[in-house]
């Protein structure tokens, strides 16, 4: 009973961590996409500490990281994506249950067919063995 | 020193010309300030530039004797250091460090040295640099955000275009067949029969990943070509022990030569490659565990039964011995790809019993069907796992015997053992009756084989008539054939035990021949209107046969003038001896017998010859020979 407390506690856990990863991705995508956007307004007023270039460069590199951060939050989507499938594949009791009983029904039906199949092919052999036998044992050459 | 003159070196008081306007006017360039002149000659100075000739000097004058001698050392063997240029530049930087610390520490003293303010124009702040320095920025954020774009809808594609197919799809192939479960990052799969009812002490993991196969195969392929299967996105990790396929080879061995070679392989099966697909991977594997299971379980069994002859277990060979000197030979053959080329080089061996292999897999199939299917205990508190007969074994009062007897089950190799030697018995009953059947033309013996059989009983039915005559006499005759005798039924109901040897089996249809002989010409002799006037099976006079007992017949005529006397004995041709009332022959009186009067009775057999006669067979000749003897 504790052992499915505690697994049921993992499921809920690991579904949780998967909302997690999914919105913080989602956030850090929008975040970076507005830091960049917000970079690329051209300043006004003269109140920067440092110099021009060196600002222009600073934010350059700024907008590189950020996109970087942008690109990879998607690729941990589609990562996620894929733990997500795999988590469903293997953890789908359900439908695996299904496809087990239509196995299950599809191979005893075949079973079924194959048995009355032989048993005809059995009935048949036999009535044409016995003619056979008859006619093998009363002829001459044997 | 008349001649020294101060010759005093200073420039020129005038001006830069800027420019000369069209009427001659000359503009003049303001002159420098101090701390202008020095903030351009400053600005003349390249930092950035990398100065060697600088560096060594500056290492050089360091005073420092270890750095000299290593210095010395990259000189005469440069290629042996390779962070020598790292060093070089460190070292620099290490002095340019030193120089502004003692500047600054000079400067603080605001004795020897002030540091002054240049004054500089503010540099011209340009929109248009900065929109163009962030437009760079951008681009190349777009670009680093497009090239991942990109790259995921590459991935995306990658289903629909590559060869290979859909992974996810693919796992949930799998996992509809066969079981898996996650474990950390691994996907791990169970092959073994556990789930259901095994109790074999190997598992069977394997471990599924993603095949990482490169997509060159594609651009190979011509459109109008064969349709070449899509590789799997799946691939399969099987324990090296599980890998290839097997299966138990069942041999009936006759002679003694080659008892328990020890090292058994067998060219039949093909072997799995590594790169077929995974399904008939697994299949393969599940099925080497399966033999594995089953052959440990025989071996075991082997070794705890105890014959009266022993049986050998012997590498992957089990040899249990059926009949005087018949062998039954199980040998486990796993065939792995590493394997196929020595294999195929073996001389083939003896025939597979494919039947008796299968049985074998029934068995094992059947306990593990048992082992998870559990007879319902009656009171439903009872104990679970309890058969039954034992149930019903309080209730009915049954003594320990019976008790035990119930209990006793067969051990798989006992029941193997027992349906081979039925396998060899009804082979063995088969070839005797063929035989003797085409050794034996006169009574036609025709054999009907049952259908319906079981592994260990199996029944066929003897008819023994002649050719011609069938609805006038048959001798019917059933074998039953079991494990290691048969019991023969015969038309009066007599039920006759006989053992595994052939011979007893030949005697028996020798002697139901010539009782079948002596019966269907009763029965002639009743449709020809001859009286039978003695019949015996078991005729006590005449020659000893050397197997069984003659029979005989004695009719007469209807008129009862003519006498015919049958002696048939299983290994003794039949002999058929007429004799006749009025004696033909021409009548001399003697001295013994007077009158022709004492011709009228019945006088001396005379034997027949049988091969000179007209007929094709035994009762078609006495039929002729009959209907000749009858006077009208």
């Amino acid at each position: 009973m504790s052992q499915q407390k505690t697994l049921s506690q993992n499921k809920e856990a690991l579904l949780k961590s998967y909302n997690k990863r999914m919105k913080d991705d989602i956030k850090s995508m929008v975040d970076n996409f507005i830091e960049i956007i917000k970079l690329a307004r051209v300043p006004q007023d003269e109140d920067s500490q440092v110099l021009r270039p060196l600002q222009n460069n600073q934010d350059q590199y700024e907008m590189h990281v950020r996109a970087c951060n942008v690109v990879r939050a998607g690729e941990c989507l589609m990562k996620l994506i894929s733990d997500i499938k795999q988590y469903l594949v293997l953890n789908d009791f359900p439908s695996i249950n299904e496809a087990i009983s239509q196995n299950t029904r599809f191979d005893k039906n075949m079973q079924n067919e194959c048995d009355s199949r032989l048993c005809l092919l059995r009935d048949d052999v036999a009535s044409e063995l016995y003619e056979l036998e008859e006619e093998y044992y009363s002829s001459a050459y044997k | 020193m008349a001649l020294s003159v101060n010759v005093s070196v200073e420039a020129a008081q005038e001006y830069q010309v800027q420019e000369i306007t069209y009427d001659g006017q000359e503009i003049y360039t303001q002159p420098l300030s101090m701390s202008e002149n020095l903030t351009k000659l400053a600005h003349k100075i390249d930092f950035g530039k990398v100065d060697d000739d600088d560096s060594q000097d500056h290492l050089e004058s360091t005073p420092n004797f270890c750095g000299e001698e290593q210095k010395e050392l990259v000189t005469f063997q440069p290629s042996l250091w390779p962070w020598d240029s790292v060093r070089t530049k460190l070292r620099s930087a290490l002095t340019e460090i030193s120089v502004l610390v003692d500047v600054l520490n000079i400067a603080k003293e605001k004795r020897y040295m002030v540091l002054d303010p240049v004054s500089q124009d503010p540099p011209e702040v340009k929109n248009v640099a900065i929109l163009v320095a962030k437009k760079k920025g951008l681009v190349s954020a777009a670009a680093i955000i497009q090239k991942g774009a990109e790259r995921l809808r590459i991935s995306q594609a990658e289903g629909k275009n590559r060869s290979l197919s859909d992974f996810h799809l693919e796992l949930l192939n799998m996992r509809q067949k066969w079981r898996l479960r996650k474990q950390g990052s691994l996907i791990l799969g169970d092959l073994s029969y556990r789930s259901v009812g095994s109790r074999f002490w190997q598992n069977g993991t394997y471990e599924v990943t993603k095949s990482e196969q490169p997509n060159t195969t594609v651009t190979s392929l011509s459109p109008g070509g064969p349709q070449v299967p899509r590789p799997s996105a799946l691939k399969v990790t099987l324990p090296s022990e599980l890998e290839g396929n097997s299966y138990i080879h069942v041999v009936i061995q006759k002679d003694t030569e080659t008892i328990a070679a020890g090292d058994f392989t067998s060219p039949f099966i093909s072997p799995i490659h590594s790169d077929s697909h995974w399904m008939n991977k697994l299949e393969g594997a599940q099925n080497v565990l399966f033999c594995k299971e089953l052959f440990s379980q025989l071996a075991r069994e082997a070794v705890q039964l105890q014959p009266s002859i022993p049986n050998l277990v012997v590498g992957n060979q089990i040899t249990a011995s059926l009949f005087p000197g018949v062998q039954l030979c199980f040998s486990l053959c796993h065939l792995t790809a590493q394997d196929k080329s020595k294999a195929t080089i073996l001389p083939a061996p003896l025939e597979n019993k494919a039947v008796l292999e299968h049985s074998l897999y029934q068995l094992l199939r059947e306990h593990h069907h048992q082992n998870i299917h559990l007879p319902t205990p009656h009171p439903v508190t009872g104990t679970l796992g309890v058969s039954k007969r034992r149930q019903i074994a309080g209730p009915e009062a049954l003594d320990r015997h019976t008790l035990m007897e119930s209990c006793k089950t067969n051990t798989w190799l006992e029941q193997i053992i027992e349906q081979t030697q039925h396998t060899i018995l009804r082979l063995r009953t088969m070839y005797i009756i063929d035989t003797y059947a085409s050794e034996n033309k006169d009574p036609l013996i025709v054999a009907h084989w049952a259908s319906l059989s079981s592994p260990t009983c199996s029944s066929v039915k003897i008819n023994i008539m002649t050719h011609g005559y069938e609805t006038i006499y048959r001798t019917p005759l059933v074998i039953h054939v079991e494990r290691k005798t048969l019991k023969a039924v015969c038309r009066d109901g007599r039920v006759m035990n006989l053992s595994y040897e052939p011979q007893e089996l030949t005697y028996l249809l020798m002697s139901q021949v010539s009782q079948h002989q002596v019966n269907a010409v009763q029965c002639l002799a009743k449709v020809m209107g001859w009286k039978v006037l003695s019949s015996s099976s078991h005729v006590g006079v005449g020659p000893v046969e050397p197997i069984g007992n003659a029979s005989s017949v004695v009719m007469a005529s209807s008129t009862g003038d003519r006498v015919i006397a049958i002696r048939c004995g299983p290994q003794t041709d039949i002999q058929v001896s007429v004799s006749s009332s009025p004696q033909e022959q021409d009548f001399y009186p003697s001295t013994l017998v007077r009158d022709r009067k004492w011709q009228n009775l019945s006088g001396s057999f005379r034997e027949v010859a049988l091969e000179k006669m007209e007929g094709k067979n035994f009762l078609n000749k006495m039929e002729n020979l009959m209907a000749c003897l009858t006077t009208c």
